[in-house]
């Protein structure tokens, strides 16, 4: 009897944790989207500084860390500090660091990193034009994934949370 | 600096190399080298990587830092159907570390004034005698107020953000407790809007020359306000070679020619004239 208890609440236990896994993943999917939105709302006001405030990075990245919230405006105030102290380094050095040290916790993928990641080699080199034209080509290519991700957003969202409930479920028996 | 060039800095008027570890020497074996990746960092560095934001000062070959140093840059220009579009393989870079010096002005004011009123004056030096250090301590003394005249609201049109040396708007360098300055603003449009807006008896304005900047200077003159402005020469004769300026000059529009020289130091007051070439200065040298 104690055994059959035992086993039930085995079963109930890692049902619950998968579960769990299932909806957390879910989230996270949710949370990369918004992320993802945020930063391009953040690039767009880049760009604004750039091409019409004729703003230098780092007053454009300053002025917009401290508009807005999050590890993305924590990433903006850290690079613009890093570029007024001026420590040797070019900015594409300067850029990949800080990226590199975005917190973890940040619900961006590898792919997102490595794609922001490389915003970097451009910025600053040669005219507005170019400036221009670099940050287009990075919010065409945000666009794209917040559109596949929107796309996906339902479907994706219920099969997180049915994989962890059925992966919960298949373990379960597997186990007993 | 100059690519594969020594590094060479000139201070008081005397020329210095610049050693690996840091020192002045006066020996050529002992300067340090500029490679190309050097030189292309530097500037990188002085525009805050962000050189896009100098794109139009680029054209002039001149871009202004943050404490209102001047950086002056050639290589090769590139052209377009409307005139210079940018430099590149930028080789050659002249630093002039920008700097005020109070005072330097106070032997020359009494001559600015007539009746308690500031007369149109116009700077007259070659590069490098201090025309912008002289022309920032004026105005920071009309702005101020002096022993015997009082202060006055001056409006400075700072094209190259050299005599406030803005940062963010805020000036580095001190001018005065009732100056208003328009920042990187182009000369001739800056004048009209100042007039407008900030209603200044005294219009300051650094290196004049442009067909625009004399219509603006005749709006400035017209409309009551004093103009107080600088240009490249060395005498009068200089002035009326100038295309634009030689009206201005046959007109009698300034009351006041102020000549720079640098014989004795940077900064000296070689002369004063009035609007008719009358010498006014007992301390300058007499030119017949």
């Amino acid at each position: 009897m104690i055994s059959l208890i035992m086993k039930l609440a085995g079963c109930i236990l890692i049902i619950a944790g998968s579960s769990g896994l299932g909806v957390w993943m879910a989230q996270w999917y949710n949370k990369r989207l918004e992320t993802l939105e945020y930063l391009r709302q953040m690039i767009i006001l880049l760009k604004g500084q750039i091409l019409y405030a004729n703003a230098p990075l780092e007053e454009a990245f300053d002025t917009i860390g401290k508009r807005t919230e999050g590890v993305l405006a924590e990433l903006f105030i850290k690079i613009s500090e890093r570029i007024r102290t001026q420590d040797g380094e070019s900015f594409n050095s300067l850029w990949k660091e800080e990226v590199g040290l975005l917190a973890q916790e940040a619900p961006l993928s590898k792919k997102d990193r490595q794609v922001l990641s490389g915003l970097g080699e451009h910025l600053g080199f040669l005219d507005r034009d170019m400036q221009e034209r670099n940050l287009l080509l990075y919010l065409e290519q945000l666009d794209i994934d917040i559109g596949k991700l929107r796309e996906q957003k339902q479907e994706r969202g219920r099969l997180y949370i049915s994989l962890g409930v059925m992966g919960g479920l298949f373990l379960s028996i597997l186990l007993c | 600096m100059r690519v594969h060039a020594p590094l060479l800095m000139i201070c008081n008027n005397r020329e210095y190399y610049i050693t690996p570890s840091g020192q002045l020497s006066r020996q050529v074996e002992e300067a340090y080298l500029i490679s190309r990746q050097e030189l292309k960092e530097t500037m990188e560095h002085m525009s805050n990587y962000s050189l896009y934001a100098f794109e139009e000062e680029m054209k002039q070959g001149f871009i202004t830092i943050q404490g209102g140093h001047r950086i002056g840059i050639a290589g090769k220009t590139i052209i377009d159907e409307h005139g210079i579009r940018t430099m590149k393989f930028i080789s050659f870079i002249n630093v002039r570390l920008s700097h005020q010096v109070k005072g330097c002005a106070s032997a020359i004011m009494p001559f600015l004034y007539k009746k308690g009123d500031i007369l149109h004056t116009l700077i007259i030096s070659p590069p490098r005698c201090g025309k912008t250090t002289l022309l920032r301590d004026v105005i920071r003394q009309i702005s101020n107020g002096t022993k015997n005249e009082p202060g006055l609201t001056v409006g400075v049109i700072d094209e190259r953000s050299e005599i406030g040396a803005c940062y963010q708007g805020i000036p580095q360098n001190e001018l005065g407790i009732r100056t208003d300055i328009l920042d990187c603003c182009p000369k001739a449009r800056g004048m009209m809007m100042m007039i407008r807006t900030m209603s200044p008896r005294v219009i300051a304005v650094d290196e004049i020359g442009s067909r625009e900047d004399l219509e603006a200077i005749e709006y400035v003159i017209n409309c009551g306000c004093k103009l107080i402005a600088t240009v490249h020469g060395s005498s009068i004769d200089d002035i009326r070679q100038k295309p634009v300026l030689r009206k201005l000059v046959q007109e009698k529009r300034f009351e006041r020619y102020l000549i720079l020289n640098n014989k004795v130091r940077i900064g000296n007051v070689s002369q004063i004239y009035d609007s008719r070439g009358n010498q006014l200065y007992p301390n300058g040298e007499s030119y017949d």
